[in-house]
């Protein structure tokens, strides 16, 4: 596939994106009246419905869609493993378990504009990877395997300590701890929308800046570094801009699962692994993917809305499985 | 091949201890242009360290790198061929290439559509890179291969690709970890004929880890011998192959006789010392 093919794909992937972003808001058991979009402030029930529910949802799951995807190419490049993720490598533990101790402790502050929740979920995302770094580092070689197996250790950790924190808590902080883990969009809102919004376009900004940095980190460091990249530098940057970006996610909607990992697999195998296409197809491909499975969470069953978290796992389950016994070179 | 008196790499005393171990015990090295340059060494002697302190890759304890007359500063200056590329890479070749020009501030990835406009001095350098990219393919035969993936390869294939990586640097010297260690006798002449072909027609400075003294013997100029850290014998090729250094520095012994064409020695097995 040449440059120009790949260029035109991705703007078959805007426009996917796009008319997604238009038709998702419609669909659901209330149909709004068509001429709803004209008047936004408006206080009837079809206003209300379209403009403060669906549209901020469809805003929130684009966001959150794009960021767990990015999040994935970064890391399986970084690690050179295809089912490294925020999620497989504890980063997503360290701001749940920030996000439960903040709930927990019924913490309520704010600082430079930012919640105290999104602060702790923040502060643990990070600390989850300086103890995955410093355990690769003590061990002497920065292996991206002993990483691997450290943030898959600390990811245990971190989970186990939710739990207990959960099980030590009263019935209802427990149950909105419980409620808020099976990651959820349902509680969308304009304010959620624009508190996510400034860490994903942060966090895209810094990966997109470093898609050469990736593309060399990705054969080995020492390619990388021979060829003249700051290996140190970029890497910490990279790990901030995840961090940013799963912290903002897990604040908002919670753990949301396998997005990370399906995105970015498919969008490699469709663009290749060139990471000047696949940020941005990755990007666009994960906000559609999340956006979809939202509005089927909201549709499936008429009793109550399942969390688009358990769709997601559904769907990425199998997914997972397939990829890890299918015999194919074209991973990273 | 015409060789400039003044080193162009020059590395001396060079130490590097990592707990109980001296991986590199008052090493030295230097290297003109144009000069093809083999060090050879059992394993574990230092040879890698060795090459990685000259990359930048490795920091040494004590020691001074030079890179012509200049202190060891940014780490693109010397073309470098890994052992062996992964397999599990699926970048095309054309990728895989341009993304040596990293340092140039190219590397975006193959040619054709114009993505990243950073001003003229940027397309600039993007155009510049296309040429050492187009050069680097023409220079190692591997026009047919421009876009496929690393992936789908043969070991022979990826290993033409690494070495047209590394040229597209265009740097003055390129170093090359056993570059054909793993590959069948057939890719093993492809590729020592290659690199033969790059150093008479660019006058690029070669530096090469290899275990296949014959290989040594009959393309390099100069051979160092390595064992435990030191570099223990630094002579010209003819001068190097020679019985007591050969036992000096490997504890093992060979048959020395000269090749039936060219007249350099060649080391064979020695039957009586077998068990």
């Amino acid at each position: 596939m040449t440059d120009r093919t790949k260029s035109k794909l991705l703007i078959a992937l805007l426009g996917i994106t796009l008319l997604c972003a238009v038709v998702t808001p419609w669909l659901g058991y209330h149909l709004p009246q068509w001429d709803v979009i004209f008047r936004p402030d408006a206080d009837d029930m079809d206003a209300i419905i379209f403009w403060q529910i669906r549209v901020p949802r469809v805003l929130l799951s684009l966001l959150a869609g794009a960021g767990l995807s990015l999040g994935g190419v970064v890391f399986q490049a970084l690690f050179r493993n295809p089912l490294a993720t925020p999620f497989t490598l504890g980063v997503a533990s360290g701001a749940s378990l920030g996000v439960t101790i903040a709930i927990v402790s019924g913490m309520h502050f704010s600082l430079l504009g930012l919640s105290g929740t999104s602060l702790a979920a923040l502060s643990g995302a990070i600390l989850s990877i300086a103890l995955v770094y410093g355990i690769a580092r003590a061990s002497g070689k920065l292996s991206p395997t002993t990483m691997l197996l450290g943030g898959v250790a600390i990811s245990f950790f971190f989970s186990s300590l939710i739990l207990l924190l959960q099980y030590l808590s009263d019935a209802g902080s427990s149950f909105r701890v419980l409620h808020w883990l099976m990651g959820d969009i349902s509680r969308a809102s304009m304010d959620s929308v624009l508190q996510l919004a400034p860490f994903i376009i942060s966090g895209v900004l810094i990966v997109s800046l470093l898609h050469r940095e990736l593309n060399l980190l990705s054969i080995t460091d020492d390619m990388a570094a021979s060829r003249g990249v700051n290996v140190d530098r970029s890497r910490h940057l990279l790990f901030f801009a995840v961090s940013l970006m799963v912290a903002g996610i897990i604040t908002v909607c919670g753990p949301i699962g396998f997005v990370g990992i399906m995105a970015p697999h498919i969008c490699r195998l469709i663009i290749g692994s060139n990471h000047r296409f696949l940020i941005p197809a990755s990007l666009l491909f994960g906000a559609t993917f999340l956006t979809i499975c939202d509005t089927l969470a909201r549709n499936i069953s008429s009793a109550a809305e399942v969390p688009v978290g358990i769709i997601t796992a559904i769907l990425g389950g199998p997914f997972f499985l397939w990829l890890l016994l299918r015999k194919n070179r074209s991973l990273p | 091949m015409q060789t400039d008196p003044t080193p162009i790499i020059q590395a001396s005393d060079l130490n590097l201890r990592i707990g109980s171990t001296q991986l590199l015990d008052d090493a030295c090295l230097a290297i003109r242009t144009g000069e093809r340059l083999a060090i050879v060494g059992p394993n574990g002697a230092g040879k890698t360290t060795l090459i990685r302190c000259l990359l930048g890759l490795t920091q040494p304890d004590s020691g001074r790198i030079e890179i012509n007359g200049r202190p060891l500063a940014e780490l693109s200056h010397t073309g470098y061929v890994p052992q062996q590329l992964a397999e599990r890479i699926s970048f095309t070749a054309m990728e895989f290439i341009s993304m040596s020009r990293y340092a140039y501030g190219g590397g975006g990835g193959g040619g054709g559509g114009g993505g990243g406009g950073r001003g003229a001095g940027f397309k600039q350098a993007d155009e510049e890179g296309m040429e050492a990219t187009e050069q680097a393919i023409e220079l190692t035969g591997i026009g047919h291969l421009r876009h496929q993936a690393l992936s789908t390869m043969s070991g022979g294939e990826r290993q033409k690709v690494s070495i047209a990586a590394a040229l597209a640097q265009q740097t003055p010297t390129l170093i090359l970890d056993e570059p054909s260690a793993h590959l069948d006798p057939k890719q093993r002449d492809i590729i020592h004929g290659l690199l033969a072909k790059i150093t008479r027609e660019q006058n690029i400075s070669l530096i090469v880890i290899t275990h296949d003294l014959n290989w040594a013997s009959a393309d390099f100029d100069r051979i160092i011998g390595m064992k435990a850290g030191q570099t223990m014998v630094d002579a010209q090729a003819g001068a190097f192959m020679q019985k007591q250094t050969l036992i000096d520095i490997f504890d093992a012994d060979w048959l020395l006789h000269p090749h039936p064409e060219s007249g350099r020695p060649m080391v064979l097995p020695c039957p009586s010392l077998k068990p």
